[in-house]
């Protein structure tokens, strides 16, 4: 029974923290863009993270290594630096979007002045991250991040066309423009197939020491919390289509996501959007930042692990704030989160094949894995959203820039 | 160590983990001496570590070997206790010379309260 | 000498025939000592740099040979020279 009680437990702090700036900003423009057309794009990027996710926790289960162990040990250290250097520019890009979307959310909230509040917001995760357990961390964001199933409530108050909806999860070739479309595809499963997840995933389940036994457990964890995140991301589309792209609004700022719940629901609608935002991108911060660190301490070969007196893992502990601050002093900048959100997803699709082929390549390798290689199952996925992956690596960049970050 | 058994050096030890008797991460095998090539087989006679050891690994490893700062550390096969995730040693990471840039950076967050260690 | 000296350096026999790069080297590990007993030797491109058909993985492109030190006349940066006649097995 205790063990229910902990899978649940679990499964409601990756629901509440699937959601992240990324997820936030191209479901809803997706939404406001094509409506419904979309919605088939989420379930492809859950499965996705589902099967890498799994991977990476066997691979940190069985072979007791991380995602960045294994990507140098198997690419050697000038390829591995390479990817260490990209996975660094990438991670702190997402890291400074969350920092900068949790301060707007936050300005939201409070109204106070908008620099201010940064930098409370940058104090308080750092406080958080030094004095609380990493489990109540998880736990807390997690749980207030579940206020954003406020815009499950909304899509459905908003009485979107059901039976169109439910085309939309058909893929369709869209009657306007393609690379469009294209863009916004590339964009939701970027946003759904983050690196800084695989890697913060990985190094979790190493220092909570996970043997073989422990795979099923976390297999239903990570199968069933992200399927449920998944259904997040769907509202938010939902929502979208079904308010915005009638009215003809551009949701280019945050606030104008949470007016997808504000309408339907009035002002407890807002609040709860505003809390759900806050605490899902508080919580992606944190996972990111953690991420940045982790890749360069598991590279290097320094010691490091949250769940343990910082003073004993002292590069990874001064990496984890040093990335903080520079995010902070980004954010500053006035630089807006939304714009850099895209580009920061855009870009991580096209690091995506470097992270996850060392992945595909050590689930493999019986040397490190023993009975626990890959199955038919998980080869068959994998590769073929190795493929998804490489397309649409290659073609993010093109699109962003032929669509004009998706404005056509 | 019990048995022998066959390893390779590329894949099986070069770039993993050094862990120290404590259990202390304290680096990557960066490259490994090679004694007697010329005459007879090889032994592997040192683990190589720190930023000057990334001369030899591509080109990226030069460039990284000329801007990082910090000392060759050697350390001899025979500190080898076991090979298996990681490489796992016989001494401590101190003893070896090894870590030493966390050792340096200890001192920079030691004095905030809750930093342990 | 080090590892990375002889990483990924052609093998040739005496007579002249290529075998491929030195993919890895071949040891025996004991209590006492890390031993080289052969050289791996395959193709080296792209993909085998990237991991793919290391030798004990299910992904196998290309097959690894091993070739035992003793038949190694010289090693070093520039390349390793076998014996002729010597097959990878």
């Amino acid at each position: 029974m205790k063990n229910l009680l902990g899978v649940a437990l679990g499964i409601l702090a990756a629901i509440g923290g699937f959601v992240d700036i990324g997820d936030l900003v191209f479901n809803v423009q997706a939404g406001a863009t094509f409506g419904y057309r979309l919605l088939w794009v989420v379930p492809v990027g859950v499965v996705g993270i589902i099967v890498y996710s799994e991977m990476c926790g066997r691979v940190a289960a069985v072979a007791e290594r991380s995602v960045f162990d294994a990507i140098r040990e198997r690419l050697g250290f000038s390829v591995g630096l390479g990817a260490l250097v990209a996975s660094q520019i990438v991670n702190f890009m997402t890291l400074a979007a969350e920092v900068g979307g949790l301060a707007i959310a936050l300005q939201l909230l409070a109204g106070l002045e908008f620099h201010l509040l940064a930098a409370v917001a940058v104090l308080a995760l750092g406080v958080v991250i030094w004095v609380l357990p990493f489990e109540w961390i998880e736990r807390l964001f997690g749980y207030m991040g579940l206020c954003l199933l406020v815009f499950a409530v909304a899509a459905i108050k908003l009485h979107p066309d059901w039976s169109a909806v439910a085309e939309g999860f058909v893929p369709r070739t869209p009657p306007s423009d393609v690379l469009v479309y294209g863009y916004f595809v590339v964009g939701l499963l970027g946003a759904a197939l983050t690196p800084y997840e695989v890697y913060f995933y990985s190094s979790g389940g190493i220092e909570e020491g996970w043997t073989p036994k422990d795979l099923g457990l976390n297999r239903a964890n990570a199968i069933i919390g992200y399927a449920l995140g998944g259904f997040l991301s769907l509202a938010l589309m939902i929502t979208a289509g079904a308010l915005f792209l009638p009215n003809g609004i551009d949701p280019e700022l945050l606030g104008t996501v949470a007016l997808g719940a504000e309408v339907p629901l009035g002002t407890v609608g807002l609040v709860l959007a505003l809390i759900g935002i806050t605490f899902a991108v508080g919580g992606a911060a944190i996972d990111t930042c953690f991420s940045g660190a982790y890749n360069l301490a598991q590279f290097f070969g320094w010691e490091w692990g949250k769940n343990r007196p910082p003073a004993t893992a002292p590069r990874f502990t001064i990496a984890w704030i040093v990335l903080l601050i520079l995010a902070l002093l980004v954010t500053m900048t006035g630089i807006d989160p939304v714009m850099l959100t895209e580009y920061a997803v855009i870009f991580s699709v096209v690091a995506l094949p470097l992270t996850y082929l060392p992945l595909l390549l050590v689930a493999n390798d019986r040397a490190y894995m023993g009975q626990h290689t890959n199955g038919r199952v998980a080869n068959a996925f994998g590769f073929v959203y190795f493929v998804v992956i490489l397309v649409v690596a290659l073609t993010a960049i093109p699109l962003m820039v032929l669509t004009n970050q998706g404005q056509g | 160590m019990n048995r022998r058994r066959e390893i390779d050096l590329g894949l099986g030890i070069l770039d993993h983990q050094l862990v120290d008797v404590g259990g202390r991460r304290c680096g990557k095998v960066d490259d490994l001496e090679l004694e007697g090539v010329a005459d007879g087989p090889p032994t592997v006679s040192a683990i190589l570590c720190g930023p000057p050891a990334w001369q030899g690994r591509g080109r990226l490893g030069r460039l990284a070997a000329r801007l990082a700062r910090g000392r060759l550390v050697r350390v001899p096969w025979t500190e080898v206790e076991e090979v298996k995730a990681g490489v796992e040693l016989r001494r401590t990471a101190r003893e070896l010379r090894l870590g030493a840039g966390d050792e340096r950076a200890r001192s920079l967050i030691e004095w905030i309260p809750g930093a342990g260690g | 000498m080090r590892l990375s000296d002889l990483l990924g350096v052609p093998v040739r026999t005496e007579d002249g025939e290529s075998l491929g790069h030195v993919h890895d080297l071949r040891a025996e590990l004991s209590a006492r000592s890390l031993r080289v007993t052969g050289l791996v030797v395959g193709k080296v491109g792209l993909l085998e740099r990237l991991g793919i058909g290391a030798p004990q993985s299910e992904l196998r492109l290309s097959s690894h040979d091993v070739v035992p030190w003793s038949a190694v006349v010289r090693a070093d940066r520039r390349g390793v020279l076998v014996r002729p006649g010597t097959e990878p097995a």
